[in-house]
């Protein structure tokens, strides 16, 4: 019938097209869905509120990101899942594949503007100079990737040798001694 | 300060730790990087963790940040021996059979705003099984936006029935849905309701042992 | 047809608008029901299927906390819904029955040799083992991400990859013998 090796393109092309399902499927659902009650939250006041108010004040810059990149990859490659944008900073907990092995965790720092950003953190003796980021791209993304050992890691970025700046990606450090929060990074749970 | 200063405070500080701690016991990663009375001052708080068996890498590594930021000495001292010290409520309150590494997530849990009771719950929600992963989990959800009672709820009741991926998981999820906008403590339900439906929360978990929620 | 977006007609559904969910359902139906024919195998199981997931997505609704996130949230209902009832019908006989005229019909496609193709597909899929299938179908035709089909499934990536791989191999193997009979 056709070249094998064209087998896979050919099964995957047809289990992709659409499928016709019975639009009286959707007056049978209708008809249980009529018997129930409105769909409530025991906290349900405060959830319908920040539904209607719209998204609540405290976005951090990355998941506005996200959403923006959701809007646009909903709509052009008509697929459900939001698909971060590659910008979107990823400080992965990545498993270690052989206990105790570094595993390779990618730092990425949004500064726009900036001439250096440099990472530092408990991995590194919180030594400014001794893991410098490289700009990915020429609108403020900085990046670099470092093997760590399983562990948890404070860090934060350093701007321009003058600005502390913590990971809007990543969750905050409770503490922060020195004025200026941290975040932290969990590489390999056990 | 004068070279007899620092001698006279140092022997000072070895006599009121009541430890024979040699004054040439230095952590090698301070030299050079604190004021010199701090850099003492930071040792002997190392020295003294040390020997009640407690982890002193953390120590260490909030005085070297302490440096980078351009802190103060006493200011670097404070920030040590405030966590020197819950370290130590950590492992009171997770055992003396803790590891290391439970012991520092402990008090991760401890400055987020969780009790030694909450940690010692903890420990007998989750037995046979370390509580680094669960600990530090509890740190983070606070981190972003959970209120403590309800994080310290949500991790307990997870306790019994999810492995560390499991933790890990949920604490990316709710991230990831605080991050796109819903409410921490929405977010945390959502989660939690789909861990239950995964069995995740244990055996004696139901409906009824579910954390209470906070509106 | 309503053009609203889902966030709209979700919040009007929570203000006590029942009717508006149906242009979910609308919205939502074939696209659902894609994924739930080719890992059911026939159209009355997908139907079932596709009516669950709807009437729990209903019910929970309220707990969807992003409503941009909709149709994902619900995908993820669909995937066990799938589960349960090819598992309830594997337990009650020996094969999956599958449908696969019905289904070569229902394809939106043309000529007979597509149609004796998709149906030697249908009963190709049948053949391989449903956590197989199911990785396979998220890959190849829903196109997620392991992430994302770890998320859903609870599985890891690898076990993910090893059933996608092994979901390939048998459908290779099944779909090149039966063309060269």
């Amino acid at each position: 019938m056709s070249e094998d090796r064209e087998w896979f393109p050919r099964l995957v092309e047809a289990l992709r097209e659409p499928v016709r399902i019975d639009p009286a499927l959707d007056r049978r659902i209708m008809r249980r869905v009529a018997g129930e009650a409105v769909p409530r939250l025991r906290w349900h006041e405060a959830v319908r509120d920040w539904l209607t108010r719209g998204r609540p004040v405290r976005l951090t810059p990355l998941g506005g990101m996200a959403l923006a990149a959701a809007a646009l990859s909903g709509v052009v490659a008509g697929r459900f899942w939001i698909s971060p944008p590659a910008e979107r900073p990823a400080v992965l907990a990545m498993p270690a594949s052989v206990s105790g092995a570094p595993a390779a965790v990618q730092f990425v720092a949004v500064a726009p503007g900036a001439t250096s950003v440099t990472l530092v953190g408990d991995f590194n003796d919180w030594n400014v100079a001794a893991t410098p980021m490289h700009a990915a791209s020429e609108d403020g993304i900085w990046s670099v990737s470092l093997p760590l050992p399983p562990g948890r890691y404070r860090y934060a970025f350093l701007v321009d040798g003058t600005r502390w700046m913590a990971d809007p990606a990543a969750p905050a450090a409770a503490d922060s001694d020195f004025g200026s929060t941290n975040s932290v990074v969990t590489v390999g749970e056990p | 300060m004068t070279i007899a200063r620092t001698t006279r405070l140092t022997a000072l500080l070895a006599a009121a730790l009541g430890a024979a701690a040699p004054l040439h016991a230095q952590e090698p990663r301070l030299e050079g990087r604190l004021p010199e009375t701090a850099r003492v001052q930071v040792d002997s708080v190392v020295t003294v963790a040390r020997q009640a068996g407690l982890p002193t890498e953390p120590l260490v590594d909030r005085a070297l940040e302490g440096a980078s930021k351009g802190a103060t000495g006493a200011r670097i001292v404070t920030a040590v021996e405030r966590l020197a010290q819950e370290l130590r409520t950590a492992r009171d309150a997770l055992g003396t059979h803790s590891t290391d590494e439970e012991i520092v997530a402990g008090a991760s849990a401890l400055r987020a705003g969780a009790t030694p009771a909450d940690l010692a719950r903890l420990r007998r929600a989750r037995t046979g099984r370390t509580l680094t992963v669960a600990s530090a989990v509890l740190a983070d959800l606070v981190s972003v936006g959970v209120p403590v009672d309800t994080a310290v709820a949500a991790v307990i009741a997870l306790a019994g029935g999810a492995a560390d991926a499991d933790y890990v998981a949920f604490r990316r999820n709710v991230e990831q849905d605080v991050a796109l906008g819903a409410s921490p403590v929405a977010a945390l339900g959502v989660r939690l309701d789909a861990a239950a439906d995964r069995g995740e929360l244990g055996q004696s978990a139901g409906p009824a042992s579910k954390p209470p929620r906070k509106p | 047809m309503s053009v609203e977006r889902d966030g709209v007609l979700i919040r009007r559904v929570l203000d006590g608008d029942t009717d508006a969910f149906a242009g979910l359902i609308t919205r939502y139906r074939d696209r659902l029901g894609r994924y739930a024919v080719r890992m059911l195998g026939n159209m009355a199981d997908a139907e079932e299927a596709l009516q669950d997931t709807f009437v729990r997505g209903y019910r929970s609704l309220a707990r969807c906390s992003d409503p941009d996130r909709f149709g994902a949230w619900l995908f993820g209902i669909l995937v066990n819904r799938c589960r349960t009832i090819g598992a309830q019908r594997a337990r009650r006989q020996r094969s999956v029955i599958t449908d696969e005229a019905t289904l070569a019909r229902a394809s939106v496609g043309d000529g007979a040799e597509d149609h004796a193709w998709r149906e030697a597909i249908a009963w190709a899929l049948a053949q391989v083992a449903p956590a197989n299938r199911e990785a396979f179908l998220l890959k190849h035709v829903e196109e997620l991400s392991y992430d994302e089909m770890s998320e859903i499934t609870g599985a890891s990536v690898s076990a993910l990859k090893m059933r996608v791989l092994r979901a390939r191999e048998e459908l290779q193997r099944l779909l090149l013998e039966v063309d060269r009979v």
